[in-house]
């Protein structure tokens, strides 16, 4: 059985081209500010306590919860990922200059802080150590290569990634197997983590259609939010917006306690 | 269930089997068992590659969705009785006709089907380490389709060397099981080393393809199906880390000639247990393994993650085959084992140079991380002299916690 000629059938029969999501041409100015903020809908989950069995002189000094669903006195949740999907996004001139300083993410009290740290291709992203034992850092990217290196105490370790990556890339110690954290690598300056009250903000995005992408390590990509009541489906955690000039405000998002049941 | 397009209704019907790709596992066995009694002319029944249900259910693929995968990896791959290499693979297939299909032999000396005869029980027919004796294996032998070796002279994210595959295949893995291949000829050592490449080559695409499908908005939408893609963005990004791994044998300073072995082993012993190199947490106060012991492999972590997203699915449907595939395509999960150093056996090998491998790259796949950057070569050679020298530490200063008998606590 030959199999080459169906290969010429796959190839043949499929002649699409990828659809280019196109900008209106605007001017310099047409900036403008996104917005909002996570809600959580349901009572909020009690927090697990994690229990530190390495280390415990240091690790166990302090109280360690688990941070996969933060939730905040009122209700915000925090740690969601929203980025800005289109390619080729054209990039304000303030933000192009930020991308030369490090994106630090600190091995602190045998946590990873900030839970959630997002870094752009080509920006040095460094690995800190600000406790008195030594720790690893396990970066599990998938486009780009895996990083596993040793962080000894108040020591250091920075790679640059070259590829962007579809979702974040989780980053362990295997050390203190409790410690887990996450790394959103984009290839430009467009995206936010939600903070502890749940409101997140993306600044400077050109004025026009973009298509954000929200995802949460609890969740996955965010299927389906609800603004005022109303439940819109957002597959694969995909929301088309229109950005004006100035501020975009999506207003408050409530996110169904269901989706973090997985 | 309807099984009536996949009898096969005689000898020549079989080999238009397509690969099963509806995730009806139950239905499939009867197939096969169908096939089994059907086959009553001789012929050995067709191979085919299974696809990456783990994968393909994680991301919740549609049937249509892993039929098209399927297809497109038969297109591009072939099968296990007639593989194809693709120019841009880099692959020979004159290699990999030697080492596929079922075992046989039509020209005196030389014997087609290697893979099958050596390999294949064990890691598999497609490399997915879904053999029929691997549940029965610790450790179970390699799922090549994530393309991640352990042993090799390369960095901790590059792919290994053609020679540290056949480095491999010819001291087999100590402390595995994993034997020896040294008495097989050299061209079939090269038959089996291309051909291990071309399944992980073929795994890490489809793996590649599956992410595509799962990336699409909505069922209706397709993928621009063209060779500039799947050559292109799902087969390339993986031959190219291949054909990299030739030039990227790690640079290893000689050990220096005058060296005080007795200094330079009490200077690993140092590193070993301080908080710089940190070996200590891991390998254990006493060096047997013994330290964290709740740790997984990245072949395992996979299924333990999905295993608890999947406990508060609500879809009893999607439960249903999520288990079907947990128990069919997926190895129970275990722990990793940090090695026990004091047995003196080293699974990717015992010259001082594969420690020395091991400690700068760290081992990909296994939680061991890299001390490049941290530890200076120097350093990393007192510490690979401390490790050779823990199987025969005599008067360790460990008091009670040193072992009497090193083997009686493996």
């Amino acid at each position: 059985m030959s199999l080459r000629p169906s290969l010429t059938r796959v190839v043949g029969c499929t002649m699409l081209t990828a659809s280019l999501v196109g900008f209106s041409p605007v001017s310099a100015d047409d900036w403008g500010t996104i917005k909002g903020k996570f809600k959580f809908g349901g009572t909020a989950p009690a927090v697990a306590e994690l229990k530190a069995d390495k280390d415990i002189e240091v690790c166990g000094k302090q109280k360690l919860l688990s941070e996969e669903l933060t939730i905040g006195p009122d209700g915000g949740v925090a740690n969601v990922v929203v980025f800005v999907r289109d390619k080729d996004v054209k990039i304000h001139p303030d933000l192009a200059a930020a991308k030369k300083d490090a994106v630090i993410l600190d091995n602190k009290d045998c946590r990873f802080t900030p839970h959630v740290a997002f870094v752009q291709t080509g920006q040095p992203f460094t690995i800190r150590n600000s406790d008195t034992v030594g720790h690893n850092s396990n970066v599990s990217t998938i486009k780009n290569p895996p990083f596993n290196g040793l962080i000894p105490a108040g020591g250091d370790s920075t790679v640059t990634f070259t590829s962007e990556e579809a979702i974040p890339a989780q980053v362990a110690c295997n050390i203190h197997p409790w410690m887990k954290g996450w790394v959103v690598v984009r290839p430009n300056p467009y995206a936010a983590v939600s903070a502890a009250d749940g409101t997140f903000e993306i600044k400077n995005v050109p004025a026009g259609e973009v298509e954000l992408q929200m995802w949460h390590e609890k969740a996955g990509y965010v299927g389906e939010i609800s603004v005022k009541g109303k439940a819109e489906k957002t597959a694969k955690g995909r929301k088309k917006i229109k950005v004006a000039a100035g501020d975009t405000d999506l207003g408050e998002m409530v996110l169904d306690a269901n989706l973090f049941k997985k | 269930m309807k099984l009536t397009p996949t009898v096969p209704t005689g000898c020549n019907g079989i080999g238009n089997q397509p690969p099963r790709a509806t995730g009806f596992q139950s239905a499939w066995s009867l197939v096969l068992l169908t096939i089994f009694f059907a086959t009553g002319c001789g012929a050995t029944p067709p191979a085919w590659f299974r696809p990456n249900m783990v994968k393909a259910t994680k991301e919740k693929l549609s049937a249509q969705r892993e039929q098209q995968v399927a297809t497109i990896m038969l297109a591009m791959f072939g099968t296990p009785d007639d593989p194809v290499a693709l120019p841009e693979t880099g692959l020979d297939e004159a290699k990999l006709r030697l080492a596929a299909g079922p075992v046989r032999s039509n020209i005196v000396g030389r014997k087609n089907g290697l893979y099958r005869e050596h390999c294949a029980h064990c890691h598999g027919i497609t490399g997915d380490a879904l053999g029929p004796t691997a549940a029965f294996l610790n450790p179970y032998p390699r799922d090549y389709r994530p393309g991640v070796f352990k042993f090799k002279s390369t960095e901790r994210a590059d792919k290994p060397t053609h020679s540290d595959l056949v480095r491999l295949l010819k001291n087999g893995a100590p402390g595995t099981s994993m034997p020896s291949f040294a008495l097989l000829s050299e061209t079939q050592i090269e038959a089996l080393v291309e051909y291990v490449k071309y399944l992980s080559i073929r795994g890490e695409t489809e793996f590649n393809l599956m992410g595509a499908f799962f990336e699409l908005e909505g069922e209706e939408d397709e993928l621009p199906l063209g060779r500039d893609f799947l050559v292109g963005e799902m087969l390339t990004p993986v031959t190219e880390k291949w054909a990299a791994a030739a030039g990227a044998r790690i640079p290893v300073p000689e050990m220096p000639a005058d060296l005080d072995l007795v200094a330079s082993v009490a200077k690993g012993r140092a590193l070993f247990y301080g908080d710089k190199a940190n070996c200590v947490k891991c390998h254990g106060p006493t060096a047997l393994g013994d330290g964290q012991a709740n740790d997984f492999d990245d072949w395992n972590k996979p299924i333990v993650e999905w295993k608890k997203e999947i406990a508060g699915e609500k879809d009893s449907k999607f439960l249903a085959r999520a288990h079907r595939v947990l128990d069919g395509d997926a190895l129970k999960p275990r722990t990793i084992q940090p090695r026990n150093l004091r047995l003196g056996i080293y699974r990717g090998g015992r010259r001082p140079l594969d420690l020395y491998y091991r400690i700068h790259a760290g081992v990909n796949g296994a939680p061991m991380p890299a001390a490049k950057g941290t530890i200076p070569p120097e350093d990393i050679w007192d510490i690979v002299n401390y490790v050779r020298s823990l199987p025969y530490e005599l008067d360790g200063e460990l008091g009670a916690d040193r072992p009497m008998v090193a083997r009686d606590r493996f």
